[in-house]
C-alpha cells in the first residue's frame, strides 16, 4: 500500500536518480563495465519480484493457481500482446483455475 | 567502431527532417502506457492504496516499476525501509538513461532537470536516434509527452474506477502485479546474457525467501547484475 510518506521518499530517490543522471554524470568518464552491470539491475530486481509473488506466499514456496496465471502471461509477452490484454489474461486464468481447483 | 560514415549509412536511421516522430509511434506509446496505467493504478487501489495518493505516485514519482516494486517488497513482510530502497534500485536505469541523453539536451541546468522528469525507456531510446541534438531534443520532449500524459490520465481513471472492485483473490488480481513485471522485462530476455541474470536472480530470491528476512531476498537479487562482468569480458565493447 502506498502512503504520502512512501510516495515522497520513492520521488526523492528516482527524479533524484534521473537529475544525477542528466545534470551530473559524465558518460564519458563512468568505467563501461559497470555501466553495464546498473543497466541490469533493474532486469535482476524485477524478476525476483516475479518468481517470489508467482511462487511464495507468506513467505513460503507454493505452487498455486498464480503460477498457471503468470504463465499464460509470459505467453503473451512472447506474443507481443498489449500489456493491458497480458494483465487481463493473467487475471482471468488465475481467477479460472481458483475456481477448478 | 568503425561504423561512422556520414553521408550514406545514416540515410537508413535519420528519416528526412519533415518526420522526426511519427503518429505511429505515438499512437504506439500513447496506447502502451495508457493501459498500463489504467493496470497498475488499478493494482495499487485494490491493494488499499488511496485514490489520490495513487494519483500523486503516477505524477511524481514518475515510475510504476519503482512502486510496484514497493508494493512487491512490502507484501512478502519487508519493511518499509525495504521497500523504498528496492523501488529505488528498479530506478537506476532511467539515471543511466537520462546520463546518456544529458550532453544532448540543452545547456541550461534548469531545462535539464526539468527534462529529466521524462528520461523513460522509450523515450530515450527514440531521441537517441536522431542525428542532431536538436532534433533529439524535440523527438525526446515529444516521445515523453506522448507516453506521459496518457499514463497520469489513466493513472487518475484507474484510481477512481478501481475503489468499487471487490473480493480481488477471486477476480486474480494477485497475478497481475508478477504478469505485468513480465512484460515489462520480456524484451531483455532475448539475449542468453538476459536469461542467465533474470534466471539467477530468480534462484537467489527463491532459495532466501524462508529464511531471510523479508526484503532481503529481492535486495540480494541484485546481486544477479553482476554477472554481466563475465560476459563483458568475453564479448569485448558491445556495450551500448
Amino acid at each position: 500500500m502506498l502512503t504520502w510518506f512512501v510516495v515522497g521518499a520513492l520521488a526523492v530517490g528516482v527524479y533524484g536518480q534521473r537529475a544525477l543522471g542528466a545534470l551530473v554524470i559524465d558518460t564519458g568518464r563512468v568505467n563501461e563495465r559497470w555501466r553495464a552491470v546498473l543497466q541490469h539491475v533493474p532486469l535482476a530486481i524485477i524478476a525476483a519480484v516475479v518468481v517470489l509473488q508467482t511462487f511464495t506466499s507468506s513467505r513460503e514456496i507454493e505452487l498455486d493457481a498464480r503460477a498457471v496465471g503468470v504463465g499464460a502471461a509470459a505467453l503473451c509477452a512472447w506474443r507481443k500482446l498489449p500489456m493491458l490484454i497480458t494483465v487481463l489474461v493473467a487475471a482471468i486464468v488465475t481467477a479460472g483455475m481458483r475456481r477448478l481447483l | 567502431m568503425s561504423n561512422e560514415p556520414t553521408d550514406v549509412g545514416d540515410a537508413s536511421s535519420a528519416h528526412t527532417n519533415a518526420q522526426l516522430f511519427g503518429r505511429g509511434e505515438a499512437a504506439t506509446l500513447a496506447f502502451t502506457y495508457f493501459t498500463a496505467g489504467l493496470a497498475v493504478s488499478v493494482l495499487h487501489v485494490t491493494q488499499g492504496t488511496d485514490p489520490v495518493v495513487m494519483v500523486a505516485a503516477a505524477l511524481i514519482v514518475n515510475s510504476a516499476t519503482s512502486t510496484l516494486a514497493y508494493a512487491a517488497v512490502t507484501a512478502s513482510g519487508g519493511s518499509t525501509l525495504a521497500g523504498v530502497f528496492s523501488g529505488w534500485l528498479v530506478a537506476t536505469r532511467f539515471g543511466l538513461f537520462a546520463a546518456v541523453l544529458g550532453p544532448r539536451l540543452w545547456p541550461q541546468a534548469w531545462r535539464k532537470a526539468l527534462a529529466a522528469h521524462l528520461a523513460f525507456d522509450p523515450s530515450v531510446a527514440l531521441a537517441n536516434r536522431e542525428a542532431t541534438d536538436d532534433n533529439a531534443r524535440s523527438v525526446f520532449v515529444q516521445a515523453g509527452l506522448w507516453l506521459c500524459v496518457p499514463w497520469w490520465t489513466a493513472s487518475v481513471i484507474g484510481a477512481f474506477l478501481a475503489d468499487g472492485l471487490g473480493d480481488t483473490q477471486a477476480l486474480g488480481l494477485d497475478a497481475v502485479l508478477p504478469a505485468m513485471l513480465v512484460a515489462i522485462i520480456w524484451s531483455q530476455l532475448n539475449s542468453r546474457r538476459g536469461v542467465a541474470i533474470a534466471a539467477l536472480a530468480a534462484l537467489i530470491a527463491l532459495v532466501l525467501v524462508e529464511f531471510a528476512p523479508g526484503g532481503v531476498p529481492v535486495l540480494a537479487a541484485a546481486a544477479a547484475s553482476l554477472l554481466v562482468l563475465r560476459s563483458t569480458e568475453a564479448t569485448g565493447v558491445e556495450a551500448r
